[in-house]
Order: C-alpha cells, then sequence, then structure tokens
C-alpha cells in the first residue's frame, strides 16, 4: 500500500434529528488509486465526500494530505479539486471568463491543456454555460478540472443525467487524458456497472459504514462466486454464503473468506464483479 | 490569494451582476443626452434657494470666476441621480451575491476552487463599497464635462457666456472631493453592506424580506415593551447620518440650516472629511466587521443542504 492521501476515522455526521448519515466511517485512501465509493441512496457518500472537501462539520478524526479538512480547507483546495455534481456551473458564466476566472484563481492550472480538451467538443468560448447541453456543460468542467493539476480529483455522481454517449466520453477522458498514477481519483456513484472497470479500489458505504474496503486485486481473494445448480444447493448454502440468488434456474452464491477446496466440485467458481458484491452487501445477507 | 487573483474576483461580480456597469452608465448617458437635447439653457437654469426665486445665474454675473465656481458645483450635482440608482442596484447585489450562488447550487464550483470564504466575501463587499462607487465617480467625471462641453456651447454669445470659462483647478479639486465622499460614504454604510452580505449568506429564501424584517421588528417590540425607539433612531441615523453630516441636514443650529448649505456651496466646500472625527463611524466598521465575519461563517457551511 502507497503512502494514504485520505485517512478517515470513525467519522459520524447526523443532520438535524434522528438522520445519520455517518456512523462510524473509516478507511483509507492510497496515493496513485482510483477508489469508487458506492452505495445506495442516503448511504452516506455525499456526506463523506463533503467532509472530505471540507464543507460540512462531523465529529472524529479525518486528515486528507495530512490536512485537516474542518480548518484548513483554504490550503487543501491548491491541491484537491472536485466536481460536486452536473450542471453546478452557473448559467450566466461565459466559456472564455470560466477560463479566465479558473486560470487567475488556481496555480496549477494549465489553461491551453484546458483549451485543447474544449477544441475537441462541440462548445465554443463565446457561449454561455445557459446555452449549453447538461452534456456540454459536464465537459466543460471536466475540461477545466482536467487541466489543474491536482492531488486528489473527487467525483460526485458525476454522469448523472447524462446519456451514454457523454457517461462513455467521461470516463474516457478521465482516465485517458488525465489519470497518471500519481493522482488519485475518488468517484461516488450508485450506477456501480459503469465504473467498475476502471477502479483500482472499492469502498461500499451503507446506513453510514463501510461495509467493505478493498483493492480489486484483493477482492478475488476473499470473494468467491458459485454458481451451481440442483442438489448441489443445499451443500452450498450449508457453507452459509453471504448472499444468493436465482439466474434462469441457477443460483447464484456469494462467499466471504471461504476456501475454495470446500466449494469445489459444487459448481462453477469465478470472482464476483463489483456489482455482484455491491448488490450482496447492500441487501444485507441471504434472501 | 494574491492581487491578480483578488482583482479577479472582482471582474467575476461584475460579470454575474452586468446591471451595476451598465444601469449608472445608460443613467449617465441619459443625462447627457438630454443635455443635448434641451433648448433654451438660459431661460430654463433657475434654482431657488429660501423661496427667494433669484435668478441664480443672473444675480451673480458681476463676478465670472466665482460664477464658473458655482456652474462646477451644479455639474457636480449630476451625479446625484448616479449615486440613487447606484444605491438601488447596490442593494439588489449585495442580498444576491451570497444568495444566488446557493439557489443554482454554483457555489459547489466556487468552492472547488481555491479561493478562501473570507476572499469571496470581502470581494463582494469591495465591489460594493469601492468598485461601485469609482465607477460611478468617472461616469460623473466624463458626464460633467460632457454636459458642461454642452452648456457652454449653448452659452455662447449671451450674457451667460462666462458660465463657460473652465477652472481646470476647481473642477478637479471638486472631483476629488466627489471621489473622497464617495469613500467616507463607504466607510459609513459598511455596516448595511455587510447587514444584507450576512442575510444573502443566511436566508435559505427570501433574503430582501429578511433584510428588512429584523431590524423592524426589533424597533417594533421595543416601542410596544419599552415605548423607546432608541433601535428605530439608531437605523435611521445610520441610513441618513452621512447626509446629515454632509449638508447638516435637518439641525437647527448653525450647520442645519439653508445658510450653511448655501455657504457650503459657495465655497466649494462639500467634504465630508469631519465624518472621519465621528465615534460613530468607527462604531459602525466594527459593527461592519462582525457582520462580515458571520457571513463569511454562514457562507463556509450554509451550502451544506
Amino acid at each position: 500500500m502507497t503512502t494514504p492521501i485520505v485517512r478517515a476515522s470513525n467519522l459520524h455526521k447526523r443532520y438535524g434529528k434522528g438522520s445519520v448519515a455517518l456512523d462510524g466511517a473509516s478507511f483509507t485512501i492510497g496515493t496513485g488509486r482510483i477508489v469508487g465509493l458506492m452505495g445506495p441512496n442516503g448511504a452516506g457518500k455525499t456526506t463523506a465526500l463533503k467532509a472530505l472537501l471540507g464543507l460540512t462539520p462531523f465529529e472524529g478524526e479525518l486528515t486528507v494530505l495530512g490536512l485537516d479538512p474542518r480548518r484548513e480547507r483554504d490550503a487543501l483546495m491548491q491541491d484537491v479539486c472536485f466536481i460536486a455534481d452536473v450542471a453546478v456551473l452557473p448559467k450566466w458564466l461565459r466559456v472564455s471568463q470560466a477560463l479566465d476566472y479558473v486560470a487567475a484563481v488556481h496555480p496549477r492550472f494549465d489553461r491551453s491543456r484546458a483549451e485543447t480538451v474544449l477544441g475537441k467538443t462541440e462548445i465554443r468560448q463565446r457561449s454561455k454555460v445557459g446555452e449549453l447541453s447538461k452534456g456540454m456543460i459536464t465537459q466543460l468542467h471536466l475540461a477545466l478540472i482536467m487541466a489543474i493539476d491536482a492531488k486528489l480529483l473527487v467525483l460526485d455522481e458525476p454522469t448523472i443525467g447524462l446519456d451514454l454517449l457523454y457517461r462513455r466520453s467521461f470516463y474516457e477522458m478521465l482516465l485517458n487524458d488525465y489519470f497518471d498514477h500519481e493522482r488519485t481519483i475518488l468517484v461516488t456513484t450508485h450506477q456501480v456497472e459503469e465504473v467498475e472497470n476502471l477502479l483500482t479500489d472499492v469502498l461500499l458505504i451503507n446506513h453510514g459504514r463501510i461495509v467493505l474496503d478493498s483493492s480489486i486485486e484483493a477482492i478475488a481473494t476473499r470473494y468467491v462466486q458459485l454458481i451451481t445448480s440442483g442438489e448441489s444447493v443445499p451443500a452450498a448454502r450449508a457453507l452459509r454464503p453471504i448472499h444468493e440468488r436465482e439466474v434462469f434456474g441457477r443460483t447464484v452464491f456469494i462467499y466471504e473468506d471461504q476456501a475454495a477446496s470446500e466449494l469445489d466440485g459444487l459448481g462453477e467458481l469465478r470472482t464476483p464483479s463489483v456489482s455482484d458484491l455491491f448488490v450482496a452487501k447492500m441487501s444485507g445477507g441471504v434472501q | 490569494m494574491n492581487a491578480k487573483s483578488f482583482i479577479m474576483l472582482l471582474r467575476r461580480e461584475t460579470w454575474e451582476h452586468r446591471s451595476l456597469v451598465w444601469v449608472p452608465l445608460v443613467v449617465a448617458a441619459l443625462i447627457v443626452v438630454s443635455a443635448i437635447l434641451s433648448t433654451n439653457v438660459t431661460n430654463s437654469i433657475e434654482i431657488r434657494f429660501d423661496g427667494e426665486d433669484a435668478k441664480f445665474f443672473a444675480r451673480l454675473a458681476v463676478d465670472a470666476a466665482k460664477q464658473s465656481q458655482l456652474f462646477a458645483v451644479w455639474m457636480s450635482s449630476l451625479i446625484l441621480p448616479l449615486i440613487v440608482v447606484g444605491l438601488t442596484v447596490l442593494y439588489f447585489y449585495l442580498l444576491d451575491a451570497l444568495h444566488a450562488e446557493r439557489k443554482d447550487r454554483s457555489i459547489l464550483f466556487w468552492q472547488s476552487m481555491p479561493v478562501s470564504d473570507t476572499a469571496t466575501v470581502l470581494s463582494k463587499a469591495v465591489t460594493a463599497l469601492v468598485v461601485v462607487p469609482v465607477w460611478i465617480w468617472l461616469l460623473s467625471l466624463a458626464m460633467g464635462l460632457l454636459v458642461f462641453v454642452v452648456v457652454a456651447l449653448k452659452v455662447g454669445g449671451t450674457p451667460l457666456a462666462p458660465l463657460g470659462n473652465f477652472h481646470v483647478g476647481t473642477w478637479f479639486a471638486l472631483q476629488a472631493t466627489l471621489l473622497l465622499n464617495l469613500l467616507i460614504a463607504a466607510l459609513w454604510y459598511a455596516p448595511i453592506a455587510a447587514w444584507l452580505l450576512l442575510v444573502s449568506a443566511w436566508a435559505k429564501r427570501a433574503p430582501f424580506l429578511w433584510a428588512v424584517l429584523p431590524p423592524a421588528l426589533l424597533a417594533l417590540v421595543e416601542e410596544i415593551i419599552f415605548d423607546t425607539n432608541h433601535a428605530a433612531q439608531l437605523f435611521v441615523y445610520r441610513l441618513t447620518g452621512f447626509f446629515k453630516s454632509l449638508f447638516g441636514v435637518g439641525e437647527v443650529d448653525g450647520r442645519g440650516s439653508a445658510e450653511h448649505i448655501r455657504e457650503s456651496i459657495r465655497n466649494a466646500d462639500l467634504s465630508a472629511l469631519p465624518l472621519l472625527g465621528e465615534l460613530h463611524l468607527y462604531t459602525g466598521l466594527a459593527v461592519a466587521a462582525v457582520l462580515l465575519y458571520g457571513a463569511i461563517r454562514f457562507r463556509r457551511w450554509r451550502g451544506d443542504a
């Protein structure tokens, strides 16, 4: 494991009375990783990100790049970038003004790089954000953020509401033109299938707690999926799978920390996908 | 945050709130156009004092230098319409400045940049208290010169021709006084600007209501419970104090009389410098600092909802 860029321990946060957003969440994020923070709606994803970015008060210990986001947010924002949501660029802003603005306030912004990226799109510099489509606004935002040499990039549901073409090109741009193993990306989404192939690490969060914190490689050693049918099913069930479901008449079990030798001969074994694990962890046990 | 970044924050304000720039500009242009279109200047220029109905310029025609000086003073009063529209757009600007960004959620973009909440809030206060007043002053300077040229051309060859004499020193001394007054007014009104920014940063909706309601309620409650009106007096004093101090309007002694105003104008002495000696200016600044600090704190966490 490389040096952690984020260390969070026992984060707590409640909104108003009762509604608990973070309930003892602890995790670390290593430098140069692409981490997916995933969970169902209301699981605490956005609150966790807001805590990282110093946008919400919380209890617990948290350092990002060695800084406390609550007290040292101004210093932190030199090295951290985020796209909070699509379409948060204000409607009155012109593309050229956005470039001027970021160039003036961000010491690590490379304007020509942003212009190159924008040149590949339909976006004109004279246009106002209000005249652009949702997909184009996201492209513009990404072009601005990608031209910033930040150590940590945080993306909160960056493609929500976009059509498939824009979603695909968003992640392609991110991987091909931005990510370079020195940078760290933290992305939240509830569309797991969309990101699972680009992640190096997975953080699953539910009810404000981290229920899975693993690298993609480690998933293969800890989790196994068994696909079986017929008389093998009771035997497979007896080995205490964490999840079970029916697919086309066959039964699919997922096991955690279960020796593969015990499962041998019961059916077809493979490594579960992140989506499979997500479903297993979120539905909480055998259904 | 260096000077270059801060200047960009100020430019950003003029991008979002373009009315700050063009509303005073349009009013200045209208004044110049109406000066050009007006006919019969010699008959229409008349200023009344104390109901004397004196033909202002005719009476003073004896002293050409004095006359031009007076004329310059009168020209400078052209800035008043600009100040009135300026205050109006600033009122709406300040209430919108920290509210609109939460309403359209663009605060999440602004906060993703290495710009502190302090720098952001200060840039809005500086826009209202320095940038817009200086812009209005520049407009009045250009507008005054244009109107002066128009009037000089129109009075040429009439008994009022000496009005067209341009007294450079008087003119610029007046402009300097005006600029100084605008900046002193900014100090005087800083607590009001800071209050509006605080409301803008705090109110979830209807900032226009929240700006007026608490002071009004406070005054009303005081009136009902204690049968006094200190709060109301304090608010009114803060709103009108600057002009009171400038002209002494509404006071009975020497400084408040029409005679005093006339003296001030005659001596081209409209400086608000004495206000710098008033304790109330400084208590106001202290209040402004506290309110701005509140606005900065609110901006930090208020987007979190």
